[in-house]
């Protein structure tokens, strides 16, 4: 016992400093929180996506109805999901001026501003129009750039001090925005002379350069099954100690994972086959949350099947209700799986059998991929699932992963339950020899 | 009256425990306003609170949280992750009130 503590506490002395770091970068701190600002307007799109195809609603009010019906309800989509680049731009933008306690709308607006500058406005023969996909799924990562260099210039001008200083007298909100001009000038100046160089690339943009240097391999690699599964490993190894693994892991993949979902539902509601298996809801609604990381929904129902220790139906009577919510901490700490080599194992590999299980299930044909669309992570799973790929296989994969979970964590359940049992009574006799 | 703030990763697991810690309170006739919220929003709520308590899965936050904590001089600590897992109003409840007398 003795050695494997020790080994925990090298462990725990080796990722408690990872995790300070990731989550105190201002660069991804920003980015979190960005995204964060996004999720409302994207959650809003998304219920509609899901209201604009519901199933079996063609066959009910006919084809030509149909058509309409979507039709209007497009635009709630296309304002919000469709264009998601920009909220995230404004997002971060806000959050890391604001970080410099500078005055984070401007940067929110400079870094929107920024971002239109580089992107084209031309389609075609056609000018004055920005294709919708730079503005959302191609444009994320471009915009994620942009937003963090023109914050950082728009603070570099602010502290040079470069600003036009207004006569006493001058409201406050006047003399504000007199402040701003001169850092805004020069670095939105900055950004034009970037899309004027670029034009002289073979790429022709830098939307263009960002997409096929940046972008379109690091998808490539994030939708990838190897990369993934070490996604999910790490998310499971910082929660083991305790650390909240996704907020730690999202903070690197994010961009990548939303980027894909972003284009699954370009796909989708242009009525094409989605594109990528692997995306923001393959992770969040099949692999991490099934009531909440680590699937601990099976736990849960182990708990209730096999538990006969009062602590183990303790914890199953705490944890049950929130847990169908996908909210764990209960089970995560009052099991508890932190720190518990008895379930390191299941812990450690249910999710990556789930996530294979899943992935094949997807790329067979067999349950359709997640369409993009984001399920709020607090909805029940089998609901979760359907909802997310639009289909009813999506609820039946995840109530089979779930049994899979199950007997996975079975035999070392049981161990624990075992433990608890005995100690209770022990904890019983000795109270009774003493009395 | 007392003001306890709780945080972690979206204030969901935390508002369980606003509910057991409410009834605590209540049990002992002390009166408190106790809330949760998101990570992101601490550094704003903090402003308006007594105490800080986060959850033990976001411990990794305490040393930024510690640096608004200290502008508005209030205490900041990591719940005990026993208490946490079994949602033990009394003990986190007991634990803020600790904090505050010290």
């Amino acid at each position: 016992m003795g050695t494997v503590n020790k080994f925990m506490d090298v462990l725990e002395n080796i990722l408690m400093p990872v995790a300070d770091k990731l989550n105190n970068n201002r660069y991804l701190t920003s980015l979190r929180d960005g995204f964060m600002i996004a999720l409302p307007l994207i959650i809003f799109g998304s219920i509609f996506v899901v209201i604009a195809n519901l199933p079996f609603l063609d066959l009910l009010i006919g084809e030509e109805a149909y058509a309409e019906y979507q039709a209007a309800l497009a635009p709630a989509s296309a304002g919000t999901l469709s264009i998601m680049a920009t909220f995230v731009i404004v997002g971060i933008g806000y959050k890391l001026t604001e970080f410099y306690e500078g005055e984070a709308i401007y940067g929110g607006v400079t870094a929107l501003a920024a971002f239109l500058i580089l992107t084209p406005q031309v389609l075609g023969d056609v000018t004055g129009v920005i294709a919708a996909e730079n503005l959302g799924a191609k444009g994320m990562f471009l915009g994620i750039f942009t937003a963090f260099t023109a914050a950082e210039l728009y603070r570099f001008f602010t502290e040079k001090d470069w600003t036009i200083k207004m006569p006493d007298g001058v409201p406050g909100a006047v003399s504000r925005s007199f402040s701003a001009l001169i850092p805004i000038t020069f670095t939105l100046s900055i950004f034009l002379m970037i899309r004027i160089i670029f034009s002289y690339t073979p790429f022709g943009d830098v939307q263009n350069f960002i997409y096929t240097v940046v972008q379109a391999p690091l998808t490539a690699l994030g939708s990838g099954l190897p990369a993934t599964i070490a996604a999910v490993l790490l998310i499971q190894i910082f929660w083991f100690f305790g650390l909240h693994g996704q907020i730690i892991v999202n903070s690197v993949m994010d961009p990548i994972w939303y980027s894909l979902a972003t284009e699954n539902l370009a796909a989708f509601q242009a009525g094409e086959e989605v594109p990528h298996i692997v995306s923001k809801q393959f992770i969040d609604s099949f692999i991490v949350g099934m009531g909440g990381s680590g699937m601990t929904l099976a736990v849960i129902l182990g708990i209730f099947l096999i538990g006969k220790s009062r602590q183990m139906k303790e914890i199953g009577k705490i944890g049950a209700p929130a847990g169908i919510f996908n909210v764990n901490e209960p089970i995560i700490f009052g099991l508890p799986i932190i720190m518990n080599p008895i379930v390191l194992l299941p812990w450690l590999v249910a999710p990556v059998v789930v996530t294979v299980i899943t992935y094949m299930a997807m790329a067979s044909g067999l349950v359709p991929p997640p369409t993009g669309v984001i399920v709020p992570w607090t909805t029940p799973t089998i609901l979760n699932g359907a909802i997310a790929t639009n289909s009813w296989q999506g609820g039946v994969l995840q109530a089979f992963n779930i049994v899979v979970v199950f007997f996975i964590w079975w035999p070392f359940l049981k161990i624990l339950d075992n433990q608890y049992y005995e100690s209770e009574r022990d904890d019983e006799e000795s109270t009774n020899q003493s009395a | 009256m007392k003001k306890i703030l709780l945080a972690c990763s979206a204030g969901m697991s935390t508002s369980l425990l606003v509910t057991k810690m409410k009834e605590a309170a209540e049990g002992k006739g002390i009166e408190c306003e106790i809330w949760a919220v998101a990570q992101d929003k601490a550094p704003k709520d903090m402003k308006e609170a007594d105490v800080l308590l986060i959850g033990p899965q976001m411990k990794f936050m305490k040393k930024k949280f510690e640096k608004t904590a200290a502008e508005v001089g209030i205490p900041v600590d990591v719940i005990d992750p026993m208490s946490y897992g079994r949602v033990d109003g009394k003990a986190v409840l007991e634990k803020a009130l600790g904090l505050l007398e010290s």
